[in-house]
This record gives structure tokens, C-alpha cells and sequence, in this order.
């Protein structure tokens, strides 16, 4: 029997702390801990002790001397070592190329240009001679790439938020602009977590979680018979922040969806029984489709079995327009509740009944039989991977093996466990070899988990919990604005910060990020921004 | 009379201009109906505000039978110290340690976070650490492990590439209990981990120390020898007894169950319920504990288990209470031949 004396550090075998193998590219080595705790035991400590050891002589004069000490320490260390986000990565990357085995198959590729334009065509009410009519009557965007636009069509809100710009520019002349979009501000859908009482008051006994759709289409010269604001009104939003009932989410890239569609539930599975060995205290599970049981794997918080499934809802919640898998208009869920549905003068506005989206038997080519949603699935699933890129911090290039280094330290202090580098590889495709049998580097293990108080939104989607997210894939992470699930933060700083709190499986993690030294902080942030 | 008749124009015309639209105005206009409720609100009663960092709408999650009996989640800090009434385990905290936020609700594979303690800002040292304690219940568990033994060999022969082993599984004495204890680092973190597992009730409890300071970690581990522990508390025997039901795996299942009823769930869910039981020296169900449940497949697994009947439960000859497991739902992944084939490349 052994006694903790005999643990191997209390043997003398370990009795320091190793040498970094990075202490020749660390010179700085900050001490300016996040978390107020020293950082490394090379130099802060340094001065505080002798300051220390002088006022334990003496004086208030000393004791002065002390508190000037740390405080330009401090400064020094905030100033000149303190870790940064090197940002949204500028140069191209070739972000938002098709698959290059698509390349080589005229037919396939055909199906992807069309699906990559149809995605980018701008919808009207009705009247519209491409045919792209049956927007709304409520709406948060008229057009795929409106809100799927950074870097790259397909990926998430871009730098400037068209919605801010829908009230002037006759989009949305009939409505006023939520307090929440601004013109640089990110690109949102809003949901109420409950529903409100026929008194006004917020009734968390009854929660509702469904899409508040931002405009109307009254006021636009296309929308018919549906002129009447009051008959049609945009949901209370002013309320809902005074009663904080509302949260809000960003648009999720779709680069090299196709990967993670053709994903086998059982890679997913024996993936998440290496995941489980983990001394983190993260322990995921999966969100599930209903109708077959199936693990669901899109948006959020995995709520959408399939890309078809992603894009018929999205068409129909985003855009409000009907389709091969969503038949019906959507009214908002108050009033689906309710009962009251959508004015009678709202409905049908594009004259060719329902659904508003379907196939075209008699067109040509090929690709023009497609119903939209098809189109768009096609364009998402024959995305590329977005590709690494190299990191620019302040003006300068990060060498290579920083990001080398910030990737090891990734996977060391655990953040990897959930941001799997890989999950698995893809089962064979019936679509095109660049999704068979291939590696998929999403740094995501697909599981949904417990973010804690902090991130919850109290929205319920499948089997996932208000508390309870999808790990977000981190790849195109060096090149996206707007950050976690409701783009609060532009900071990935913030955004490693904002895991840890109550009811958080990332508590642990988290705080082995803080805990490393700003050196070893950077190297994170700039791998974070290589990928 | 003139005047008379400009007087009455006025007022009808009024009436006309101001309160005739008015009224047709709340007889046509279905906000009347719509203004306040489902997504429409005129904040007539401020004041409603949904309460900042709370989970109110919860997925699956923990619940039990009664508020009485002890659960594994129900471990806390409080003065300083961390208790946990079903172990049987309290710890006083190290000087200037805390825990800041509770750990996450237990998991679907019976994986509890019973403690997450770190420095407080008045934390003087070198480096900083984590203290996590943790459980794993042993019933549920999808990994091939039986026992604290078991799972910590498991854990050493599955360590990602990142770590290299410092010391490999041995049985050790912490708190004058036997323990199993792993350390092993990460030299590009230069991140230690110091692993001390135990079996109590079944379960494998585990004391997970990380530090890039070995002398803290040593001082933290004397530190644990001061805990207090249930005389149960082994690496590979932990199983219940003395004041605590006896933990058995499996008794739920063959001749040990005199009557059954399957539970009739209102709605289809994929989820796996892992459920533990108390079962009485009569047989009956004392008490459930849901480690992830929705609320109605707890209420229909809690219908049906009022109506299970065991055999009872002989220790030395005397009725005893036991401890045992049941998954209802989904059942639990377990590696398929071609999953070890993934795993092996």
C-alpha cells in the first residue's frame, strides 16, 4: 500500500515544475493572470516578494512602495504581454469553394452552381419574374446569402447587418427596426422563451422558444392584400427585453456541411465513448431526430436531422416561405398557440398556392427541376471544409509553430474533448468521393452539452435543454465576427470566458485556459484563428 | 336657436371625427385579441421579468421520489466544506480554495461532477489548480470497467497522445481508505494530473487534482488524507452495506423481479433513462432516483415500478435493503466490432 507520500511528486521525482518546452519562444511570459493568480514563477513574483519582505519590516511608506511596485508590474504586463484575439483573419482563404471531386463531375457541379444561386436570389412577396415570390408575410430576411455571407456565401453574418437596413431600403417599409439590430451589429433571429399572459406579464410556466420572425411584409408595394400593420403586427419585442423574455441567435456556417451530414450515428457514438474518457467533467449526449431516432446534427442545438431538413425549415422560419417539406405559411407561435394564425388577407400573397416552393417538372436543365430547398441542400452538402489559413496579430504574421503549440495546448487542457479535432469519418456518398470515406475536421463531436447559466437561453429544441448547445464546430473560426450562438461577443476571449459558469461541463476546461500563461494563452487564441 | 344648432354640429361632429373610429376601431381590430398574449405584450404588468442565469426550461435531469433520501448530485460547499450525504464524504477545503460554480446535472451514462473547487483570488502560489470530484456510476457506465480499478486501467490505456504517464495505476492508502491512484502530465501544458479513484455505493468516485505544480498538488493530496470516508470505500469492493443498502448491478433482472410493469411513456423520445432503485426489505420500491429523465417518462417509470415486486433481499440471513440500476429508453451504445476497428486506426 501506498501513501500519499508516495505519490511521485512527493518522491522527489517531480518536485519542480518542468521546464517549458516553450520557454525559448516565451520570452515575455506575462503574468498578468485573467483569474488573479500568478501566471509563471519567473518574474512577477519576483517583485511582489521583496516588496513583501519589505513591508514585513516596517513602515507605510514601504507598504507604498509595495502597492506602486505591483500596480506598474501590472500595467506593464497588461500593456505589453497581455493576450489578444487576433481577429477576424482578412485574406482569402478560398473559403467557400465547392468539394474538388464536384469539380470533375460537370453534372454534380451543375447542381451546386444552381443551389449556390439560388441561394443568393433576393425573394419578393409576389411579382417576381425569376419566380422567387412567396415571401412572408413575416420574414427575417429575404434572401439565403443575406445572412449566410461571411467570409463566403454559406457562411455566418457578415460585418454589416442587412436587417438594419430593411425598414429604408423597402424590404420592411411597414415596420420599425428591433432595438436589437443594428447596422454593424450581428445578423439575428429573436425567440421568447415563454409566452406572454393575456395581462401583459411574462408566464415562464409556458414556454414557447419558437422563432419571433423580426418584419412583416406590409407596407411593400408586392404585398397585396396584406396592407394592414395592425392586423399583422410585428411581435412585442420592446417588451420582451424590458422582461428579459427574449434571446436571440446567429446564422451557423455551412462550409463543409456535407461532411457532417454523412457522418454515421455509430462513428458519432464510438466517438463519444472516447470522449468519456475525460478527467474534465464533460460527459455529452446526442440530440435526436424524431421521427426516426436518428442522431440530429444541424443548427444549434442539433435540431435538424438533415441539410434538407436545415434548409425546408429555414426557408419557412427565415423567409416564410412554404415548401415540399414545410407545406403551410407560419404564423408566429403566439399565434399558432393562440389559434388566431395568420389575416386571411395575408395569406396566398404570391397568387400560386401552396407551397410556395416547389418542383419545376418542366424545366430545364436538369438542375431547374429542383424544388429550392433541394437546390440548397445540394449547395451546402458539395461545400468545401473552409480551409486554414495562416494568423496576422497586430500587424504581424504568428509564426507556424505558435499555432502548433496554441493546438497541442488545445487538446491538453481539454478543450479538445468536446471541439474534437475530427469526430470521425464519413461513411461512404452516393453524391461524390470528396464525402466518402474522409476525415472530417469540424472540431466538433456533434454532442450536445450543458454551457451553464451563462449561455443558457431557456429554449427547448428536440431533446436539448435551454442549458444545453451543440459544440459548436470551430472550423472557419479564424474568420467569423460574431461569436457564440447569439454573437454577443466579437472576442474569442470573451467567448472561452462566457463556458465557465454554474451548471457548465467547460467550467474545468475554462479554467485551465486562464490558469496557462499569456504566452500559452496566445498560442491558443492563434491557433483558434488558424482554423 | 341658431347657436343651439351650431353647438349640436359641433358636438355630432366630434363624435363622429373622434369616437365613432374609435369604437368601430376596437370592434375590427384583432389586436384587441391579440395585444397581450402568446407573443404580444403591452407590459401592462412590469415587473414578470424572467430571472437573469436560470435554467427554467430544463431537457432531461435529475430528479428522485423524495426530497429526503440522498442523492449523489446533492454534494455541496458550504462553510468551507464539501459534503456529500450519499457517499458519505466530506473534505474541508484547502485555505484560500473554492468553488465558484457548481458542476453540471448528472449525465445520461451516470457521470456526476460532485465538486469543481478552485484558488480563490487571494490564492498566493506559484501556479494555480482544480480540484474536481467526481462520480461514476458504476451500473451505467458505457465504458468497459467494473470497478474504480477497472476504469482507472481504463483511463491509463486510453490517454490521449497529449499525456505521458508518471506514475502507472497502483493501489494507494488516502485518508486511511484504499484508493487507486494514476498520475500522468501534459509536457507541452506542463499540466499535471493526479487521479485518486474509489468504489463507494457502486459507485467510482474520483479525486482529480491538476496543477502545473507538483507541490501543490502534493500538499492538496496530504491535504485529501484528512477527508472523511464511508469504511466501505474501496477501489474494487465499494458495494454499500452498514448503514447504506447493499449495491447490487443487475438485480433488477431474471427471478429476482416476482412482478413487472413496463411503463407507458405519452410521448416517443430517444433518450436513455438511467434509473437507480432503493428496494425495501419487503421488495417493494422505496425510492427512485432519475439520473436523466424527462419529467413524463418520470412519471410514467414512477407509476410503474409503485407496482415492481422483488424477492427480498437476504444478508446473513436478515432482510436487507438494496441498491440497484435500471436503464429504461434508448439502450446505451456499446462498441460495435467495427467501432473497434475505428478506434483501433
Amino acid at each position: 500500500m501506498l501513501h500519499p507520500s508516495h505519490f511521485p511528486a512527493c518522491r522527489g521525482k517531480q518536485n519542480r515544475v518542468p521546464s517549458s518546452p516553450f520557454r525559448d519562444i516565451d520570452p515575455g511570459h506575462s503574468k498578468l493572470k485573467s483569474r488573479g493568480g500568478p501566471a509563471d514563477e519567473s518574474q512577477t513574483p519576483d517583485f511582489e516578494t521583496k516588496a513583501f519582505e519589505t513591508t514585513l519590516q516596517g513602515g507605510i511608506v514601504i507598504k507604498i512602495a509595495k502597492s506602486v511596485l505591483t500596480l506598474m508590474v501590472l500595467l506593464l504586463s497588461g500593456t505589453a504581454f497581455a493576450q489578444t484575439d487576433p481577429g477576424v483573419q482578412s485574406g482569402s482563404r478560398g473559403t467557400g469553394a465547392v468539394l474538388s471531386s464536384v469539380n470533375s463531375n460537370s453534372a454534380l457541379l451543375a447542381f451546386f452552381t444552381d443551389g449556390q444561386n439560388r441561394f443568393q436570389a433576393v425573394e419578393s412577396v409576389s411579382g417576381n419574374a425569376a419566380g422567387n415570390n412567396g415571401l412572408g408575410p413575416r420574414f427575417n430576411s429575404n434572401s439565403c446569402s443575406s445572412c449566410h455571407a461571411q467570409p463566403a456565401f454559406g457562411g455566418s453574418g457578415a460585418a454589416n447587418n442587412p436587417q438594419a437596413q430593411f425598414v429604408n431600403d423597402g424590404v420592411a417599409p411597414g415596420n420599425t427596426t428591433p432595438s436589437f439590430i443594428t447596422a454593424t451589429g450581428p445578423t439575428r433571429e429573436a425567440r421568447f422563451p415563454f409566452f406572454f399572459n393575456s395581462n401583459g406579464s411574462v408566464n415562464t410556466s409556458e414556454p414557447n422558444g419558437g422563432v419571433e420572425d423580426l418584419f412583416t411584409v406590409t407596407g411593400r408595394s408586392d404585398a397585396g392584400t396584406c396592407t394592414n400593420s395592425t392586423a399583422l403586427p410585428q411581435p412585442s419585442f420592446s417588451s420582451a427585453i424590458a422582461e428579459n423574455n427574449i434571446i436571440y441567435r446567429i446564422p451557423t456556417p455551412v462550409f463543409g456541411a456535407g461532411l457532417i451530414e454523412n457522418l454515421d450515428d455509430s462513428t458519432l457514438l464510438d466517438n463519444q465513448l472516447v470522449n468519456l474518457n475525460n478527467n474534465f467533467g464533460i460527459s455529452g449526449t446526442f440530440n435526436h431526430n424524431g421521427n426516426d431516432g436518428t442522431i440530429s446534427r444541424f443548427g444549434w442545438k442539433a435540431q435538424n436531422k438533415s441539410l434538407h431538413v436545415f434548409a425546408g425549415e429555414a426557408y419557412n422560419v427565415e423567409m416564410g416561405i412554404s415548401n415540399l417539406l414545410f407545406p403551410q405559411e407560419r404564423p408566429l407561435p403566439g399565434e399558432d398557440q393562440l389559434t388566431t394564425g395568420l389575416p386571411a388577407s395575408c395569406l396566398n400573397l404570391g397568387g400560386a398556392g401552396y407551397p410556395e416552393d416547389t418542383s419545376n417538372p418542366a424545366a430545364t436543365p436538369n438542375a431547374a427541376v429542383l424544388d429550392d430547398v433541394s437546390a440548397f441542400a445540394n449547395f451546402m452538402r458539395l461545400l468545401a471544409p473552409p480551409p486554414t489559413g495562416g494568423v496576422v496579430l497586430n500587424g504581424s504574421s504568428v509564426n507556424s509553430s505558435a499555432i502548433a503549440a496554441g493546438k497541442a495546448l488545445f487538446s491538453s487542457i481539454g478543450c479538445a474533448t468536446c471541439h474534437n479535432p475530427s469526430p470521425g469519418t464519413t461513411q461512404a456518398s452516393g453524391f461524390t468521393s470528396g464525402l466518402s470515406k474522409v476525415s472530417v475536421p469540424a472540431y466538433s463531436d456533434i454532442e450536445i452539452h450543458n454551457m451553464g447559466t451563462t449561455l443558457t437561453d431557456n429554449v427547448a429544441q428536440g431533446s436539448a435543454g435551454g442549458g444545453q448547445f451543440r459544440t459548436a464546430p470551430l472550423w472557419g473560426l479564424g474568420q467569423r465576427i460574431f461569436l457564440l450562438h447569439d454573437g454577443r461577443t466579437t472576442n474569442l476571449i470573451t467567448a472561452i470566458q462566457d463556458h465557465a459558469s454554474k451548471g457548465s461541463e467547460a467550467t474545468t476546461v475554462e479554467e485551465q485556459f486562464f490558469d496557462l500563461n499569456s504566452t500559452q494563452q496566445q498560442e491558443i487564441l492563434d491557433f483558434l484563428r488558424s482554423l | 336657436m341658431r347657436f343651439r344648432f351650431l353647438w349640436l354640429s359641433v358636438v355630432l361632429g366630434c363624435y363622429v371625427a373622434f369616437v365613432l373610429p374609435l369604437a368601430s376601431a376596437q370592434e375590427t381590430n384583432p389586436q384587441n385579441v391579440l395585444k397581450n398574449g402568446g407573443d404580444f405584450s403591452d407590459n401592462a404588468q412590469p415587473g414578470s421579468k424572467v430571472p437573469e442565469g436560470v435554467i427554467l426550461v430544463k431537457g432531461a435531469w435529475s430528479s428522485a421520489s423524495d426530497a429526503v433520501t440522498p442523492v449523489p448530485e446533492d454534494g455541496k460547499v458550504t462553510n468551507n466544506m464539501f459534503t456529500d450525504q450519499y457517499f458519505g464524504m466530506s473534505y474541508t477545503l484547502p485555505r484560500d480554495w473554492e468553488q465558484k460554480y457548481e458542476g453540471p446535472p448528472p449525465s445520461d451514462t451516470g457521470r456526476y461532477v460532485l465538486a469543481q473547487l478552485r484558488p480563490a483570488d487571494t490564492f498566493k502560489g506559484p501556479a494555480r489548480g482544480n480540484i474536481l470530484i467526481t462520480a461514476q456510476d458504476m451500473f451505467f457506465t458505457p465504458l468497459p470497467a467494473r470497478n474504480a480499478l477497472d476504469l482507472i486501467n481504463y483511463s491509463k490505456n486510453n490517454l490521449q497522445a497529449d499525456y505521458k504517464v508518471e506514475m502507472p495505476p497502483t493501489r494507494t492508502t488516502l485518508a486511511g481508505r484504499p484508493f487507486a491512484f494514476l498520475a500522468y502530465w501534459s509536457p507541452v501544458a506542463q499540466l499535471h494530473w493526479y487521479i485518486s479513484a474509489t468504489e463507494i455505493r457502486c459507485h467510482t468516485v474520483e479525486l482529480v487534482l491538476t496543477s502545473r505544480d507538483t507541490k501543490l498538488l502534493e500538499s492538496l493530496l496530504l491535504d485529501m488524507d484528512k477527508m472523511k470516508l464511508p469504511a466501505e470505500t474501496d477501489p474494487t469492493t465499494g458495494s454499500g452495506g452498514g448503514d447504506v443498502p447493499v449495491c447490487l448491478k443487475d438485480y433488477a433482472s431474471g427471478d429476482n423481479v416476482i412482478a413487472r410493469v413496463a411503463p407507458v411513456f405519452t410521448e416517443h423520445r430517444f433518450n436513455s433513462v438511467p434509473v437507480r432503485i432503493i428496494i425495501d426489505k419487503e421488495g417493494k420500491v422505496k425510492h427512485i432516483h432519475f439520473l436523466s429523465a424527462f419529467p413524463d417518462q418520470a412519471k410514467a417509470i414512477t407509476e410503474a415500478l409503485g407496482q415492481w415486486r422483488f424477492k427480498r433481499y437476504l444478508r446473513d440471513g436478515k432482510p436487507a435493503e438494496v441498491e440497484t440500476g435500471i436503464m429504461f429508453g434508448r439502450t446505451p451504445y456499446t462498441r460495435t466490432a467495427a467501432g473497434q476497428e475505428r478506434a483501433a486506426q
